[in-house]
């Protein structure tokens, strides 16, 4: 049956939008960090999307010959934005340099709010599709009715 | 299975869940750089299926790619998805109503149900 192994195809595209999610409030809640385990400023992250193959580890073993191979989605890497922090001149800050700058993170919270609403229109729409394909199973489950 | 007409539609109810299935795929893709939107030619692949050839899956011609090489058009896919479930739900009801007649002949019509 081919409609339970579509259950875990939008299962990726959820898991992955929500991890997706995760990263983006990391960027927000830490758009103001001048401090960090690394040292320096908090730098912003990105993650990148990989298609995959997926199988239910019940479903590889009936994998039929219709069934064409389901392409979920994962998260392949979470990049750091390496590029140089943006210096902000605030004489009174603890972590001013000897000059009065201090490296403040390179973060856009409005750039990462409007990613935001993408991720979780995405994981929405993978939703969708969970409930229309549980509906498809139901409707054949009633025909043993 | 019971006679032409069943058989007919096992064979649609398949295809639409296979369509189904690229059809997720590409929702949860709507975001991976360079993934195309896949999807099989339903009308063909319903007179292959007699032959019991698995269905060949195509990228979709014709669609906006994005800057990321992405060509995921989520409307398309609502579309798709809402079109699938309604088929898959008359495919259903019919190949339901056959059943009931086969079971109506088996208990001799003694059950109204």
């Amino acid at each position: 049956m081919s409609l339970f192994s579509t259950i875990s195809v939008s299962a990726s595209g959820m898991t992955a939008q929500r991890q997706r999610a995760e990263v983006l409030v990391e960027n927000i809640a830490n758009a103001d960090t001048t401090r960090t385990a690394g040292g320096g400023p908090y730098r912003r992250q990105d993650v990148v999307f990989q298609s995959q193959q997926v199988s239910s580890p019940f479903s590889s073993v009936f994998q039929s010959q219709l069934d064409p191979q389901a392409t979920g989605v994962a998260i392949s890497q979470v990049v750091v934005d390496q590029s140089e922090p943006e210096r902000r001149y605030l004489p009174g800050h603890p972590d001013a340099d000897k000059d009065g700058y201090v490296a403040v993170p390179k973060v856009n919270p409005a750039e990462d709010m409007v990613d935001l609403l993408g991720a979780s229109r995405a994981y929405q729409a993978n939703v969708s599709a969970i409930s229309a394909v549980k509906d498809m199973i139901q409707r054949s489950i009633d025909l043993f009715r | 299975m019971l006679d032409p007409l069943s058989n007919s539609l096992d064979r649609y109810m398949t295809l639409v869940s296979v369509r189904q299935k690229l059809v997720a795929s590409n929702v949860a893709n709507a975001d991976t750089p360079g993934y195309k939107t896949q999807d099989i030619d339903f009308e063909s692949e319903l007179h292959n299926a007699a032959a019991g050839t698995s269905p060949v899956v195509n990228t979709v011609p014709g669609l906006r790619v994005k800057n990321d090489g992405n060509n995921v058009d989520l409307d398309r896919e609502a579309r798709l998805l809402a079109e699938n479930a309604l088929r898959f739900s008359v495919a259903s009801n019919l190949l339901r109503t056959q059943l009931k007649t086969v079971r109506m002949a088996i208990e001799g019509g003694s059950s109204a149900s």
